[in-house]
């Protein structure tokens, strides 16, 4: 049987191929990533890319939702304002209208509403890093204007319906604000400024106009639609922290899950490494012990 | 009836075999190391035997000369996996240059710079961010931003494939010149076999023409055929002659379509090298077949999400009070080839991108809502942009990885060939050695005889008389 006399000569083949093996596990194990190339994992490397995407918009959301969360609360603390500034406007006109106050004492009490309409004003006009929050879309203008021309005074609403929303990672749709013309409608039954104004009016002769009692019991009516309207904000704040913690979890998990898909083991690696340097160190000495000795060097 | 001077004759054709085949061990042994020899063996040749009176007498040996020890078959099919190995050789490196585009991000910030996965979802989260506060500058100019490294991120990528392209383009028309070489000088190999020794191995001159055919079924794939008086055909491996007795057929290049075509004559064999193996058809395949994949599914990517973007964007109102014109965000492409590399943005002013619905006022985000939505939306190809960039490198480490399993096999089929080849074919020291002994014992006792017989001739000549000659 015949024998390749390069046999010897050609072991220095897998000899480089075991230092390369050697130079790819160590560079596994000095950057801590395993999957260095796309053809080392085609799969993980797909996967990669998906719980990578997950995990960022995990991320960018929780940022969005802090930002969130601040004009939510302003927005909750305005109408909180506005309910007790309300409450007062009620307790003044209840005791206008029990008929024990003089002139005086009515014009006095029409002037404490014209003092809490213009609070209530301004609380309807808050602005939020730049945007009226209860101007619906139109969130560049001031939303509510007051006119004394008339008795009672007109209030104008020049911002619009519009709601808005903030899609989470999970598909729930949080809303982000209450228009103005829900809340403070400029006419109509539930509004606010229409009732202030009247009441303004009602007490401003020094006599109580006819339909004091009325207009009174219509503000209550506007109180309680205000506090309604506060329970929108206050449930998208819940299901804003809810959302929020519901993503940081996922989150975590995510993570959890593309580390272990991408990061090296580093314990499999040391072997294999060490096996490696083994079969080099191996390969080496029967190379130099064989050599290329032949009948030649024995005549 | 054999005389004495004729037994001298013998003995003396004898020394010469002897001398001749040591000539040929000296000769083995000095090309031990040359590439593509092939130890030769001698030829012993019985004369033949002379009748006298009815009884025949031996008439000695002469030495006919060195046979080649070489089996054809076993030569044919190293250069046929040869021919494997170097294509799928080509094509790894050419796709392990390719993939270095999409090395996946490990998770850290730094691994995820350049990465087109990455862009993507930042791209599509910089909208969703500004659903918060539409009229925020900041967060306006976070979207453009991110919209201008995805569309940089891209064309870089569609970019690097298409200089990958023009530089395999260039390794492969350098081929052509070798390739020509090679069939030349084995066009005139065959003239000069076939004229010296058509019958048998042509020692030498047969090696030559090994070593220049697997050195030309590296470059590109090639049948042969043996034809009458020891010639050797070549074919392309879809069927085209190159080589035919003494005449070449040269193997041209010429640009088509703004990359190179081979033709030999006149028909276009790019396709068919492709497919046909050696280092020209693995360069071929990636030119002609992996890059341009890659390449449509970028462009198929980038098409995809500037039109979508473009289209929403310009159904919206923007802060500037535009409804319905707000313009485009991306550069708008005519057509899907060539918009990965042709992608950019061409808005200047963050006020310009249409976060409202049309016809609501600024503070609205449904339209920067529904710009948000695409990320999950099925709008490129069927699937999503970050799914559809999943499965293009999915399927690119795939063909990668398949490849790699290839080479690595055929190489190792190479290798046990090669080792076949070398075991019949290569000079064994040990085996030369052992034939110079042979060769010298038998010229020793060869010249012993020679020596017996002068002092046999010598005795006739004396006819008993001791001193007349010695």
């Amino acid at each position: 049987m015949r024998v390749d006399p390069f046999f010897v000569t050609n072991l220095v083949e897998p000899l480089d191929q075991t230092q390369l093996s050697e130079q790819q596990l160590t560079a596994e194990l000095s950057s801590g990533v395993r999957v260095n190339s796309l053809s080392q994992d085609p799969v993980a490397s797909g996967e990669n890319v998906l719980l990578l995407n997950q995990i960022q918009r995990d991320d960018s959301f929780t940022q969005s939702s802090s930002l969130v969360q601040g004009k939510l609360q302003v927005t909750d603390s305005a109408l909180g304002s506005v309910v007790s500034q309300l409450t007062q406007a009620i307790s003044l006109a209840t005791s206008a209208n029990n008929g024990t106050m003089n002139s005086s004492n009515l014009k006095s009490i029409s002037n404490q509403i014209d003092g809490i309409r213009e609070e209530v004003l301004a609380l309807a006009n808050t602005n939020y890093q730049g945007q009226y929050i209860f101007a619906g879309g139109q969130t560049s203008n001031t939303p509510f204007t007051m006119s004394s021309g008339t008795s009672p005074a007109t209030t104008t609403y020049s911002g619009d319906g519009d709601v808005n929303s903030l899609q989470t990672p999970n598909g729930q749709s949080i809303q982000l604000n209450v228009p103005g013309d829900q809340i403070f409608a400029a006419s109509g039954a539930n509004g606010v400024f229409a009732a202030l104004n009247k009441l303004v009016a009602d007490y401003a002769s020094g006599s109580p106009s006819a339909s004091a009692v009325t207009d009174t019991e219509a503000l209550g009516s506007a109180l309680n639609y205000v506090s309604q309207q506060r329970v929108v904000v206050d449930s998208s704040l819940s299901k804003l922290t809810a959302a929020s913690v519901a993503v940081a979890s996922e989150k975590a998990q995510l993570t959890v899950a593309q580390t272990n898909l991408m990061q090296a083991d580093v314990a499999q690696v040391a072997t294999q490494l060490s096996l490696s340097e083994t079969q080099q160190t191996a390969l080496e000495a029967v190379i130099s012990q064989l050599g290329s000795n032949s009948l030649f060097s024995k005549l | 009836m054999a005389t004495i001077s004729s037994v001298f004759s013998v003995i003396s054709q004898a020394l010469d075999a002897d001398q001749a085949a040591l000539s040929i061990v000296a000769n083995n042994v000095a090309n031990a190391n040359t590439t593509g020899y092939t130890r030769e063996v001698p030829n012993w040749q019985e004369n033949q035997p002379i009748e006298i009176g009815g009884v025949s007498y031996g008439a000695g040996v002469t030495e006919t000369g060195a046979t080649s020890v070489r089996d054809n078959v076993l030569q044919e099919r190293l250069t046929q996996q040869q021919q494997l190995a170097s294509a799928s050789g080509s094509r790894l490196t050419a796709l392990n240059t390719l993939q270095a585009l999409f090395t996946p991000a490990s998770g850290s910030t730094s691994s995820t710079a350049g990465d087109i996965g990455s862009d993507i979802t930042s791209f599509f989260s910089s909208f969703s961010s500004l659903e918060v506060n539409p009229g925020n500058d900041a967060l306006r100019q976070q979207v453009l931003s991110s919209a201008t490294t995805l569309a940089g991120d891209v064309s870089n990528a569609a970019a690097g494939l298409n200089s990958q392209k023009a530089a395999l383009d260039q390794e492969a028309a350098g081929v052509t010149s070798q390739v020509n070489a090679l069939t030349g000088a084995i066009a005139q190999l065959n003239q000069q076999i076939q004229s010296t020794s058509a019958t048998a191995d042509a020692g030498t001159l047969e090696d030559q023409r090994q070593q220049d055919l697997s050195q030309l079924s590296q470059l590109i794939g090639i049948n042969q055929v043996t034809t009458e008086n020891n010639g050797l055909s070549i074919t392309t491996t879809s069927g085209q002659l190159l080589v035919s007795e003494g005449s070449s057929v040269p193997l041209t290049s010429g640009n088509s379509g703004g990359v190179t075509h081979f033709f030999v004559g006149t028909t276009d064999v790019t396709s068919q090298l492709a497919s046909g193996g050696g280092e020209l058809g693995g360069y071929l395949t990636a030119r002609d077949g992996d890059i341009p994949n890659v390449l449509a599914s970028l462009d198929q990517l980038a098409y995809s999400v500037s039109t979508q973007v473009n289209t929403l964007n310009n159904g919206g109102t923007d802060l500037a009070g535009d409804s319905v014109n707000a313009g485009n965000i991306f550069s708008q492409p005519q057509q899907v080839l060539g918009s990965a590399e042709a992608m950019s943005v061409v808005v200047r002013d963050p006020n310009h991108i249409a976060a409202a619905g049309s016809g609501q006022g600024t503070g609205d985000n449904s339209n920067v809502v529904a710009m948000a939505k695409l990320a999950s939306q099925s709008v490129v190809d069927g699937q999503s942009p970050t799914d559809f960039y999943s499965s293009m490198v999915t399927k690119l480490g795939s063909t990668v990885s398949g490849v790699e399993a290839e080479n690595t096999a055929q190489n190792a089929s190479v290798t046990q060939l090669t080792t076949q080849n070398s075991a019949l074919s290569s000079v064994n020291l040990n085996d030369e050695a052992a034939f110079m002994q042979q060769f010298e014992r038998s010229y020793q006792a060869a010249s012993q005889v020679f020596t017996m017989l002068d002092k046999i001739m010598a005795s006739a000549l004396n006819l008993g008389t001791e001193t007349a000659v010695s």
